[in-house]
């Protein structure tokens, strides 16, 4: 029984061939291709990295980078193309207009905050200058003086 | 026996509750013997999920398919030791992991604290016991791994399982989840402790002193966890990426980030009694993205490559961060005035400063993971459309905080604490400075021009020479006062304050993986359909396929392809990437071929046979110094063991105590 099992597995293994198309991952496909995700669903990689052989979405999108760049397409305009088909999710990072302006400058604002807060907290617990002058005006020491003499000379008496 | 393992999950759900109950009101009305009951009750529910956990694991190893759970994750021919596995392969049986792990955490908090921290630790015992009502809530509710596979009223038994995902059958899967877990987990007790000193209103550092250990051992799981992960991943996805960027990888990575910030800017209060809000405020961080990881990798609110047990359980762990978050935030805005400062800040240029840019840089860098992970969930929302944030947009903003950091990493060591004096600072960088540019310049006459991979290599030196200055000054000194060698000297040197040279070491890790990280600038790779006996080129290497040969074991059934590597036409190395059909899943896997060495690592997948011509298509790749990943974790380990060790010389900061404003408070409870 398990014979004849790993008998049917091997033949599946067999039937697992794929066409060698489009894998191949040429310089201009590298450079454009890494600007945009792959969208296949089962992972994080861009149109130049993404190694699964055969996949359904990047495959086709290296094929089609390789073809518009061999007919004299620019980068930009291949880009544009992409995003016009999928939307922009076809971008693996996103554009830096509109409210996907917020995703890069999010970092910086916050660390900028970071370092105000940090500059804040410095001014704040650093050790105060000890001033030269009285903290008080004279007038008013005198008046404390009198006030703490008279009280003294009650005790005397 | 299935009814055994489920009474025993309710028993403990039953008894965690009474333990938060019996610790709260025997603190309140002052009754020892309640307090002593909760306390004994974490005993309980512990044994009780040993019990459960016993029985999921005995259904496990002998194949009761009876369960659903076991019919689910394994099958009769896995090894004996995947089936084991098979505890956390899926949700529940995962889930059970979180409760035996946090169970026994507390179990040895208790036994820990019998006579020690009498007034936090009814609280203590209240924080633990609360986390774990919230995880068996789960178990016993919509994540039983008791359930039976039922017909009508009766159990029905199924001829084999499903097995295990063949993606998790590698050692490394092995033990990366219980490790992972046993960080994530862990850092519960620190957050008990600090939560148990603000509702007492302890006004020192005692809870920073009993949980230093327990912070430093979790952060190490959690780095080890996050680096199993990485090697699992280098060698098993068949492409060699040791972290994309996912979902889960980033939620396991920003607890890793606030823990060690927390782990720097402790010893600022420690030596200085400073920052006592910001370190309470770290460790619950902490906790708190523990719990936001486990929510973000079984909720599926993000897609991820990882997301292996995504469920609908994600209103359970919103309602319970809503409810911890704003507790804590309420604790910590009551109790302000017990965490007033002791020190003040003398000089910008300063050992204190240097940990706030420390901070402020880990901060930023868990900001922008988490801010780049559900960006495109909070974009959708708000524009309607969807965007993808991928690895390109991660490095960009990532790769020079990181390099910052690596920066600081050999600053902040050498700057004296309260003020850095300018002829402090020559002595100390002059020559670091000098060979981190040297090396630079001579790196980039070499021909490297990849601009990251240039600083990283020279602040890799610069740090390198930071701490052997350090090891050399104090050794040197210790050789030359007990008349002995430097070897010596620098063992002596370690053993009295462990806790610096210890950090150190961990540095030196961090230093020897960031070699590794920088080698993936010059990453080679190359996908070709060959025929057998015929030879193909990538870099320096002369590949040539000499044979496809079939096989089976009990568990799957393999295709292997013989591949010869030469190198100037000397024979280099055999390779025996395989290609794996799994009996039950009936799911293809690669198992990759890698030669490793300290410069490359040749790495080959066997990807599949052309349809046409059934010739071999493999994906050749050449990573350069990703072996230097696995050596720093190696040194980060002996760092954080050094650490651990008591200090030969004890270490005493005299400070002044902050009791609170009088009449405000209540007694000071000690």
């Amino acid at each position: 029984m398990k014979k004849w099992r790993n008998s049917l597995l091997l033949i599946l293994m067999a039937g697992l061939s794929v066409a060698q198309t489009g894998d191949m991952v040429q310089p201009e496909v590298r450079r454009i291709g890494d600007r945009l995700a792959c969208l296949c669903g089962s992972c994080k990689n861009t149109v130049a990295t993404c190694q699964m052989l055969g996949c359904h979405y990047t495959s086709p999108a290296r094929a089609r980078i390789s073809a518009m760049s061999k007919a004299g397409v620019s980068d930009e305009a291949i880009v544009d193309d992409f995003v016009k088909r999928e939307g922009k999710k076809a971008l693996a990072a996103p554009a830096a207009e509109g409210f996907g302006l917020a995703a890069w400058l999010a970092t910086p604002v916050v660390a900028l905050a970071g370092l105000g807060f940090i500059g804040w907290f410095i001014r704040r617990s650093r050790k105060p200058v000890v001033s030269a002058a009285p903290a008080m005006a004279e007038a008013d020491v005198a008046k404390y003086q009198q006030a703490a003499e008279r009280e003294l000379s009650r005790f005397d008496e | 026996m299935e009814n055994i393992g489920a009474l025993a999950i309710m028993l403990a759900f039953c008894l965690a509750i009474y333990s938060v109950v019996a610790s709260l009101v025997g603190a309140w009305k002052k009754k020892p013997f309640l307090i002593a009951s909760g306390e004994r009750a974490v005993i309980a529910v512990f044994g009780l999920i040993v019990i459960a956990t016993g029985i999921l694991i005995y259904a496990l190893v002998t194949s009761d398919f009876r369960y659903a759970y076991v019919a689910a994750h394994s099958n009769r021919d896995m090894p004996f030791y995947y089936k084991i596995s098979s505890w956390w392969g899926g949700q529940e049986g995962s889930l059970l992991l979180w409760n035996f792990l946090l169970g026994a955490y507390a179990f040895v908090v208790v036994l820990q604290n019998k006579r020690k921290h009498r007034a936090m630790m009814p609280y203590v015992v209240a924080t633990l016991m609360s986390t774990q009502v919230f995880f068996l809530i789960l178990n016993v509710f919509p994540a039983s791994p008791f359930q039976m596979l039922a017909q009508g009223k009766n159990i029905v038994e199924v001829q084999d399982g499903n097995g295990l995902n063949p993606l998790l059958q590698y050692w490394t899967m092995l033990i990366h989840p219980p490790v992972l877990y046993l960080g994530y987990v862990g850092f519960v007790v620190p957050f008990a402790f600090a939560l148990g000193s603000l509702i007492t209103r302890q006004p020192g550092d005692q809870w920073i002193f009993t949980t230093r250990r327990w912070a430093l051992v979790t952060w190490f799981f959690q780095s080890t966890g996050i680096l199993l992960g990485a090697g699992w991943s280098y060698a098993v996805l068949g492409w060699g990426g040791y972290w994309v960027w996912d979902p889960v990888e980033n939620v396991s990575f920003l607890p890793w980030l606030t823990s060690t910030a927390y782990l720097h800017s402790v010893m600022m209060q420690e030596k200085k009694g400073m920052m006592k809000v910001w370190n309470i405020v770290l460790v619950a961080a902490t906790f708190f993205l523990c719990i936001f990881g486990t929510f973000m990798t079984r909720s599926g609110i993000v897609a991820s490559v990882h997301a292996f047990a995504s469920s609908n359980i994600g209103t359970y762990f919103l309602v319970f961060l809503t409810m911890g978050i704003a507790f804590t935030i309420y604790m910590i805005l009551g109790r302000l005035d017990y965490l007033k400062s002791e020190s003040e800040l003398e000089s910008v240029v300063s050992r204190e400063s240097s940990f706030l840019f420390n901070n402020l840089i880990l901060l930023a860098s868990c900001f922008a993971t988490l801010w780049g992970t559900l960006f495109p969930v909070i974009s959708e929302a708000v524009t309607g459309e969807k965007v993808s944030v991928d690895a390109p947009w991660f490095n960009r903003i990532n790769i020079p905080i990181g390099l910052f950091l690596l920066f600081l990493t050999g600053v902040g060591p050498l700057l004296a604490w309260r003020r850095a004096s300018s002829e402090g600072l020559r002595r100390n960088f002059q020559w670091p400075f000098v060979g981190m540019l040297a090396l630079m310049g001579g790196l980039f006459a070499a021909g490297i021009h990849h601009i990251y991979a240039l600083m990283t290599f020279g602040l890799c030196l610069f740090v390198t020479m930071t701490i052997a200055q350090e090891f050399w000054k104090g050794a040197s000194a210790i050789a030359k006062k007990e008349a002995t060698n430097v070897l010596s000297g620098m063992i002596e040197l370690t053993h009295r304050n462990t806790r610096r040279y210890g950090g150190y070491l961990v540095h030196m890790g961090i230093v020897v993986m960031f070699i590794g990280f920088a080698g993936a600038a010059f990453n080679k790779d190359s996908t070709v359909e060959v025929e057998q006996g015929k030879s193909f080129q990538l870099g320096r290497y002369d590949l040539k396929v000499t044979s496809v040969n079939n096989g089976q074991t009990d568990n799957y059934v393999w295709q292997n392809a013989v591949i010869e590597a030469s190198v100037d036409g000397k024979p280099y190395a055999t390779l025996h990437p395989e290609r794996r059909i799994y009996s039950q899943s009936q799911q293809p896997v690669g198992a990759v071929a890698i030669h490793r060495r300290l410069n490359e690592d040749l790495y080959i997948n066997f990807a599949a046979l052309s349809s046409e011509a059934q010739k071999p298509i493999v994906q050749v790749y050449i990573f350069p110094l990703v072996t230097w990943i696995w050596i720093g974790f190696w040194v980060l380990t002996v760092g954080t063991l050094v650490c651990l060790v008591p200090s030969k010389v004890k270490m005493t900061y005299a400070r002044t105590e902050v009791v609170g404003m009088a009449g405000k408070h209540e007694k000071v409870a000690k």
